[in-house]
């Protein structure tokens, strides 16, 4: 194997790990705020890709630039999911964990048959946008534009909210309800209101993801699958309930993925990230930058 | 009266008894059990399959002047005209669903023959459970070398496996190196699955007998994520040819990928599957042009055999899509099925096993390029000879072998 291949392989692997952060950031936040792990993540991603190709053939409106509309759109969504749905399931008195995985996890079946049912299981494909199909080549390394977007993206999101947890009111009351929601109550800080806002935030982010990849991947009701389970092994391998962590964890995932597959036969290249994964969990059960 | 598990038994088989001398006495309707992916990620071969079915029991149960089996005249006259009913269950891409699913069928919904599947993977088990309730089974479109090699006697297969298929391909190569074109290396990609597998170790086999050089053999995991690690192994082999063995979601995302890295091989000859799929097309077609995959079905015979262009246009008007190599091979699977049952005059599974052994319908008769349809002792038909299609200006047109071709091959592709 030439160093090129090496540098190559380790590039893709890096942008598609920035990808793998993006769509982890959300389910690590709304995990963080409330001890909620949202199964419908993946159909949330999904969904974001569906609206993104329709906006995309009835509209012939870019990815690139649908991509803030759709992330808006998945914030609404997120926040009506937990106001109708997941704020009733974390009151349930008897089995509340239970209650909480199964709302989420009904949710996203729900999701995925009717998208089946009114888009029909075909494979759906955004054909010619303005960054599809391009390439930069630096130095004999090719980097695909839309992943290299995708990753600029990605770094701009997390950026965006680390300043708005940090410096703004809402994000501080955001990280208050995290550390303690039932003393935020007495401050008058309304606990609903701050959870559908995380719960939009994180749908946001996914829905931010999903309008990217939809330049470069298939669209069908199943997609969010594959990627929701590197989620959460991203989130747990990153720590739990940290941001920062599942960022982090996502471009690990990204690098060890890309190694794997030049090191075993590619077939085995998620034994890697699970490999990983367990030396974490032993040596450091919370996770890397897991703080609980 | 106490009711015990005896007298239970004892009514059920009476029943059971009764049953079959009533069904005996009057059969107006045949009961076909049909197992495809009604949902998940192959869902839409499952609702492509639905529409061949349905064209296919259109002409059985209506009556048409099509020179095929049971299209004149309505129903099976072998059973006093008896209609034929589709019961439809969905595997999901499961093997164990699909074991279920057909207990079901057969136990339920008193289906008398089975056809399925898509996946090989599934076919495994659909066909255990057929023999073991002694219901034929007929794989319509499982393309793995291994599913007729288990010894199974209600096991059969119309179409071809990967071995014909691999083997047209290479016969493919050697026509052409006779030409002059060089191919010497060769690059596999093949998904995880029994399909893939199979394709790959009966392409190893044939590379190492006819002296061609396999430098890489990809296996990768189906719907991966991503893709960019195997390409670029597939870039730095560089073989002179890609043959890669892929459903739709992974051909999508390889075709993206290599063009995306940078890599375009002199030639793609492909394992159908997702190189089949209209999605893959509309997709990709444009990074496509010149792919060459194996068939078992061209349109390019509606020239010489009118039929196929009026069955493929009552195909077309239920799927918006033309017939292809999956949706032909399952629309014969049925007029297959429904010959043998109409000859056996019976909807017992052991006669109807005895009338499919002795099948034999010449390739006339049929909407493929086939000799004929005749079984072997495996429940493999031999004389079922693929075409290899090559995807020119939007189109696929046949280009070998030499008898059923109509234009040269383009190589390299562009």
């Amino acid at each position: 194997m030439t160093a090129d291949a090496i540098i190559q392989s380790l590039a893709s692997g890096l942008l598609m790990g920035l990808l793998y952060g993006l769509i982890a950031v959300g389910l690590a936040l709304i995990f963080g705020l409330m001890d909620v792990v949202n199964f419908a993540h993946g159909e949330f991603l999904m969904i974001a890709m569906y609206a993104t190709f329709f906006l995309f053939v009835f509209f012939a409106i870019d990815p690139l630039l649908s991509a803030p509309l759709v992330a808006a759109a998945l914030f609404v969504f997120g926040a009506v999911v937990y106001l109708l749905i997941v704020r009733f399931a974390v009151r349930a008195k008897a089995n509340a964990g239970m209650v909480q995985i199964f709302s989420t996890f009904g949710l996203a079946i729900v999701m995925r048959g009717l998208t089946q049912y009114f888009f029909t299981p075909d494979y759906r494909s955004v054909t010619h946008s303005w960054l599809g199909g391009k390439t930069v080549s630096v130095a004999g390394i090719f980097l695909p534009v839309p992943q290299l977007v995708g990753a600029l993206v990605a770094i701009a999101a997390f950026g965006g909210l680390y300043l708005f947890i940090n410096r703004t009111d809402f994000g501080r009351a955001l990280e208050a309800t995290r550390e303690d929601a039932g003393a935020v109550a007495l401050v008058g800080i309304d606990k609903n209101k701050v959870f559908a806002l995380g719960w939009g935030l994180g749908a946001a982010l996914v829905g931010l993801a999903g309008a990217i990849m939809a330049i470069f991947f298939y669209i069908y009701p199943d997609v969010g699958a594959s990627f929701a389970l590197i989620a959460y092994v991203t989130v747990a391998l990153g720590g739990f309930g940290s941001v920062f962590g599942a960022f982090a964890g996502g471009i690990i995932v990204g690098l060890v993925e890309a190694t794997t597959a030049m090191l075993l036969p590619p077939s085995l290249k998620a034994v890697g990230i699970y490999a990983v994964y367990l030396l974490v969990v032993f040596v450091r059960p919370r996770g890397l930058f897991g703080s609980m | 009266m106490n009711i015990t598990r005896r007298n239970v038994l004892l009514g059920a088989t009476a029943a059971a008894a009764l049953g079959s001398v009533a069904a005996r006495a009057q059969t107006s309707e045949v009961v076909i059990g049909v197992i495809y992916p009604f949902s998940g990620a192959s869902a839409q071969m499952g609702v492509d399959a639905q529409k061949s079915f349905e064209t296919a029991l259109d002409i059985i149960n209506k009556n048409h002047d099509f020179d095929l089996p049971l299209a004149k005249g309505e129903g099976l006259p072998g059973l006093g005209g008896a209609k034929i009913r589709l019961v439809f269950a969905d595997h999901q891409a499961d093997p164990q669903k699909g074991r279920a699913e057909t207990e079901r069928l057969i136990t339920q919904e008193k289906v008398c023959a089975v056809i399925g599947t898509y996946q090989s993977a599934v076919a495994v088990t659909v066909s255990q459970i057929c023999e073991r309730y002694q219901v034929p089974f007929i794989s319509a479109d499982n393309s793995s070398p291994s599913l007729h090699k288990r010894g199974l006697k209600f096991y059969f297969r119309a179409a071809p496996h990967d071995e014909m298929f691999s083997a047209a391909m290479f016969n493919f190569f050697d026509a052409m190196k006779k030409k002059g074109t060089k191919i010497d290396t060769l690059s596999l990609f093949h998904e995880d699955t029994i399909f893939g597998t199979d394709s790959a170790n009966t392409q190893l086999k044939l590379a190492s007998e006819r002296g061609y050089k396999v430098i890489s053999d990809i296996k990768y995991r189906s719907n991966s994520p991503s893709l960019s690690a195997e390409v670029q192994q597939l870039k730095t082999a560089n073989a002179d040819v890609l043959m890669p063995s892929s459903y739709t979601t992974d051909g999508i995302l390889l075709v993206k990928t290599m063009a995306e890295l940078g890599y375009k091989p002199n030639a793609i000859v492909a394992q159908n599957a997702g190189f089949s799929e209209k999605a893959l097309y509309d997709a990709v077609g444009d990074k496509l042009e010149g792919v060459i995959s194996r068939g078992s079905f061209s349109l390019d015979l509606a020239a010489k055999r009118p039929m196929v262009g009026k069955i493929n246009a009552m195909f077309k008007e239920k799927s918006g899509k033309d017939f292809n190599d999956l949706t032909s091979r399952q629309f014969m699977g049925l007029l297959v099925m429904a010959d043998a049952i109409n000859r056996a005059k019976s909807t017992d599974g052991e006669k109807i096993r005895e009338a499919l052994v002795a099948t034999d319908i010449p390739g006339e008769q049929t909407i493929m390029p086939w000799k004929r349809v005749k079984f072997d002792e495996l429940g493999q038909n031999n004389d079922a000879d693929p075409v290899l299609l090559q995807y020119i200006g939007g189109k696929f047109v046949t280009i070998f072998p030499p008898q059923a071709a109509i234009a040269e091959a383009v190589w390299p592709m562009k």
